[in-house]
Parts: structure tokens; C-alpha cells; sequence
């Protein structure tokens, strides 16, 4: 209902704008985008790069849930790993690897290869940190009551602290999510035959403004679905945070 | 007769870095009958719940040793349970699955652990809550499946650690009644930690008293009303006296550590 709302104030606001502004390069009505988006979908094209891009994102976001998730629990459970790899995490993750994308092209080629490597490192990050601080953050007295009934270290994990972590865990995957969108764009944009990010640029170079703003649109309406989704497992996950 | 619980020159000292060391506790010794109820008063941080978390088997005394049944503790068992102050249970579990907990770390069958949970639950008064969880539920009922999460693994003895400190006044004086009832039914060893004195003689067959940092025994006082008690002997006059004499032992401790600073 909210969602509605709010994409029928931006569809309101939007029509206005393209009435002041007339220079089709620059900005086309909603009405257009709609119709562009169509022709895409006739043509088939709509199919081709959402298959191209969705599983590609989607194969290299799976991998970089499981991977984030298990390196984090490792810094977790040894403070001399979180002392040692905690720091060239933080300074790998502060580089900015979309600015790396050409390399990766260059390394693994056009294609899946390389758009899967950057988007699993461009979204791993936020699934390391959230799982590290979520099993850090367990609190103290629910650790010592399983530790009381004699419980192994391994039975900590999986009966506590794992569990306290999960909705942290899921708010990075949120954060990674959006990330990963970024990150498949970015290495369509770079190199690929197919795909969201490559229907972009290439509507882009003939100026087909509308065809631009309507795969725009098909990335928000992923992200958005993602985000909600989410949004919705976290507060499944733990209710007992937003009582 | 032997003690169950025999606690011999037990210290402790807390080592953050080579410069600055707590010590908590100072040559404890204390010896604990079968089916005793032992209550241990004392200002703040006075050492009362590191001694119960070494007792459990959570913390390793700096010298010293604590025996049950003659066995030297070393970890945590299943002839111990503690019952921690409030929080301690598992949000994401049922009531049923948390007062199962301990046996299901054990490694308990499915069946065997809700069988034994459903006793337990119906022996502290949470029949028909066995579904909600942690956070629907008051603070009384709380600590109710605290106490019965750690009296399902059966122990022989019940480590209390402030369990109805964050209790208000009336819910609190009903939870110590049902903690007598229990404690009678059960004829468990009690060592309970409480910061109110009326509560420890209320329950207790004798109270010790701790001094403040670091903690010692500064007196053992005997408790001679006789069983079952009710509620109204709190209002008879010697147990106002009983009372009157262990606050008088601690006052002093208290206005000192008020002054403490950490």
C-alpha cells in the first residue's frame, strides 16, 4: 500500500517534470518508458537480459552469503584470526573494487566469470562484518547458560549465538543485496553481450533515453523486492527486537 | 555425615593486565549439607556471584577447591544447576523448549526431553504457557522458567544467583513462597546469592554473611524458624531481629563500597 503510494507521488512528479522539461535526450514521460519497456518485452530482449543478469547476481550472491557467513564466524571464534585478518579485511573492503572491474574483465574475460567474481567481492563485505559483530554482540548471560549445562563450544554456536546472530546477518545480506545490484551493473557496463547493465549502456549510446530509464527501473524494482523481502525475514527471525 | 558441598580456601583474583588485578574473593570456606538451603548476603560486589559461578564450575578459582560429593569440580555438571538473573533465556525458543534446554544439550531424545519439560512445567506454575516465548511473558513468569529450565536436568544442587532481584516487591515475595514449595517438594541443595536479607532469612536454614572487596566469610547466622514457613513470619518480631542483626553486620561494608570506585 505505502509502496503504492509513493510510486504513484514519483510517477505524479515525474510526468510533471517532463512537461517543463522538453528535450526528449534528457528526460521522457513515464508514458514512454512504459511503452519502450513493451517493445522490449515483445522483441524478447527483457527475457534475454534478465536471464543474463539474474543469474549471475543471483549464483554469485548465494556464494558470497555462504562465504561472508563462514568468514565471519571464523574472525568470531579466534581473536588471533580477527587481529590478523580483521585489518586486510577492513582495508580490502575499503577499496573501492568496482573501480577494479576493467581488471577483472581483463583477467576472466567477458561474461559470467568475471561479473560473478566482482559481485561476490563487492557484497561479501557487509555479510563478514554483520556476521562478526551479530555472534560478538550475543548477550553474555545466554552464553553462560549454555556454557552451565556443559554445552561444547560447538553447541554454543549452534544452540546461541548463531541464532542471536541470524537478524544481523540478514541486515547485511540486506546492505549486500543492494551492493550486489551495483556490482552487476558495473561489470555489464565493462564488458558483457548480455544483461541489464549492458542494455543500458548500449540504449545509452544511441540515446534512447527511454529504453535506459526503463531497465533503470526493472534494477529499483529488484532491489526494492529484495530489500522488502528481507525486511520481512529479519522481523520473522526476531521478533522479540520489534516489540 | 559428609557435605555435598564442601568449599575449601577458595580465592580468587581477577588479572585484567599486569598492573591491575581485582581480588574478589579471599579464602572461602564453606560446607553445605544434603538438602540444605544456604543463602549468602552481602554488599555489592562483595564476590557473592563469582563464588557461585566457581561453585557451577564457570570460573576457575585462583587457589582452593570446591568438592561436591567429594569429587573435585572442575566444569560445569549436571550435578549443579544455576538459575541466573533475569535474561538468561533464549528468545527464540518456546517456554517448553527452554525449560528443555539443558537436556537437549545433553543430548536428550526429543520425546524424553518434552516429557521431562512438561513435569517441570507444571511443577513452577507455567501449564498453558508451554508455547510463548521469553518476551510475551512477565517478569515472574520468566524467572519461573529459569528455575525450572535448570531443576529439569535434575541436579543435586541449585546454584541461585539474584533470581528475583529484577522482580517487583509482591511478585518477588510470591516467587520465594513457591521457591519453599519447591525447594520441599524437591529436597534439593539451595545456595541462594540475594542482595535483600529478609529474603534470605525467610527461606534459608542459614545465611552467610560476606564482607565487602574482597569477599570473606564474615559470619554464619543459623535460621532456627521452624518449616513450612508462610509469608506472616516475616511480620513476627524475631525475625525483624534476625534480620536487624545480619544488616547491622553489613551496613558498614555497604556505606564503604558506596564509596568504592571501580
Amino acid at each position: 500500500m505505502r509502496i503504492a503510494l509513493s510510486t504513484l507521488c514519483i510517477l505524479l512528479v515525474w510526468q510533471l517534470l517532463a512537461l517543463v522539461v522538453t528535450n526528449r535526450l534528457l528526460l521522457v514521460p513515464p508514458a514512454d518508458v512504459a511503452s519502450a519497456l513493451m517493445k522490449e518485452l515483445k522483441a524478447g530482449a527483457i527475457a534475454t537480459n534478465a536471464l543474463a543478469t539474474v543469474t549471475a547476481v543471483v549464483t554469485s550472491f548465494i556464494v558470497s552469503v555462504v562465504l561472508g557467513v563462514a568468514i565471519g564466524s571464523a574472525l568470531a571464534s579466534s581473536r588471533l584470526l580477527s587481529l590478523t585478518g580483521g585489518p586486510v579485511l577492513s582495508a580490502l573492503n575499503s577499496v573501492p573494487i568496482i573501480a577494479l572491474a576493467p581488471l577483472f574483465i581483463a583477467w576472466l574475460g567477458l561474461g559470467f566469470a568475471s561479473k560473478f567474481v566482482l559481485v561476490l567481492l563487492v557484497a561479501v563485505f557487509p555479510e563478514v562484518v554483520t556476521t562478526e559483530a551479530g555472534l560478538r554482540a550475543t548477550d553474555k548471560p545466554l552464553i553462560e547458560a549454555a556454557q552451565s549445562f556443559n554445552a561444547t563450544r560447538f553447541q554454543v554456536f549452534t544452540n546461541v549465538t548463531f541464532p542471536f546472530a541470524l537478524p544481523f546477518i540478514v541486515s547485511g545480506i540486506r546492505v549486500a543485496w543492494a551492493r550486489a545490484l551495483v556490482g552487476i551493473v558495473v561489470a555489464e557496463f565493462f564488458g558483457s553481450f548480455a544483461g541489464f547493465g549492458y542494455a543500458i549502456m548500449s540504449a545509452s549510446q544511441t540515446f534512447d533515453t527511454a529504453k535506459v530509464l526503463g531497465y533503470v527501473i526493472l534494477l529499483g524494482a529488484m532491489g526494492l523486492i529484495g530489500s522488502a523481502a528481507f525486511a520481512t525475514l529479519e522481523r520473522r527471525l526476531a521478533p522479540w527486537k520489534f516489540e | 555425615m559428609n557435605p555435598l558441598l564442601q568449599i575449601q580456601g577458595v580465592s580468587k583474583t581477577f588479572t585484567r593486565n599486569e598492573k591491575s588485578a581485582v581480588e574478589a574473593l579471599r579464602d572461602i570456606n564453606l560446607s553445605i549439607q544434603e538438602g540444605e538451603f544456604v543463602s549468602i548476603v552481602g554488599a555489592s560486589g562483595s564476590g557473592k556471584s563469582t563464588l557461585l559461578r566457581i561453585i557451577d564450575g564457570l570460573l576457575e578459582p585462583t587457589a582452593g577447591t570446591v568438592c561436591v560429593d567429594g569429587q573435585t569440580v572442575t566444569r560445569p555438571g549436571t550435578d549443579r544447576a544455576m538459575v541466573f538473573q533475569q535474561d538468561a533465556l533464549l528468545p527464540w525458543k518456546t517456554v517448553s523448549e527452554n525449560v528443555g534446554y539443558g537436556l537437549s544439550i545433553a543430548n536428550k531424545g526429543k520425546r524424553e526431553v518434552a516429557t521431562v519439560a512438561q513435569r517441570f512445567i507444571d511443577l513452577t506454575g507455567l501449564t498453558g504457557f508451554e508455547g510463548h516465548y521469553p518476551h510475551q511473558l512477565s517478569g515472574g513468569m520468566r524467572q519461573r522458567v529459569n528455575v525450572a529450565r535448570a531443576l529439569a536436568v535434575d541436579p543435586r544442587i541449585l546454584l541461585l544467583d539474584e533470581p528475583f532481584a529484577a522482580l517487583d516487591a509482591q511478585t518477588r515475595e510470591i516467587m520465594q513462597t513457591e521457591l519453599l514449595s519447591i525447594w520441599q517438594s524437591t529436597r534439593k541443595t539451595i545456595m541462594l546469592i540475594t542482595h535483600q536479607i529478609d529474603e534470605a532469612v525467610f527461606l534459608s536454614d542459614r545465611v552467610v554473611v560476606f564482607s565487602a572487596r574482597p569477599g570473606q566469610v564474615r559470619d554464619e547466622i543459623p535460621v532456627n524458624f521452624p518449616r513450612p514457613r508462610e509469608l506472616a513470619i516475616k511480620r513476627e518480631p524475631a525475625f525483624g531481629r534476625l534480620v536487624d542483626q545480619i544488616w547491622r553486620l553489613i551496613e558498614s561494608e555497604v556505606r564503604a563500597g558506596m564509596r568504592q570506585v571501580d
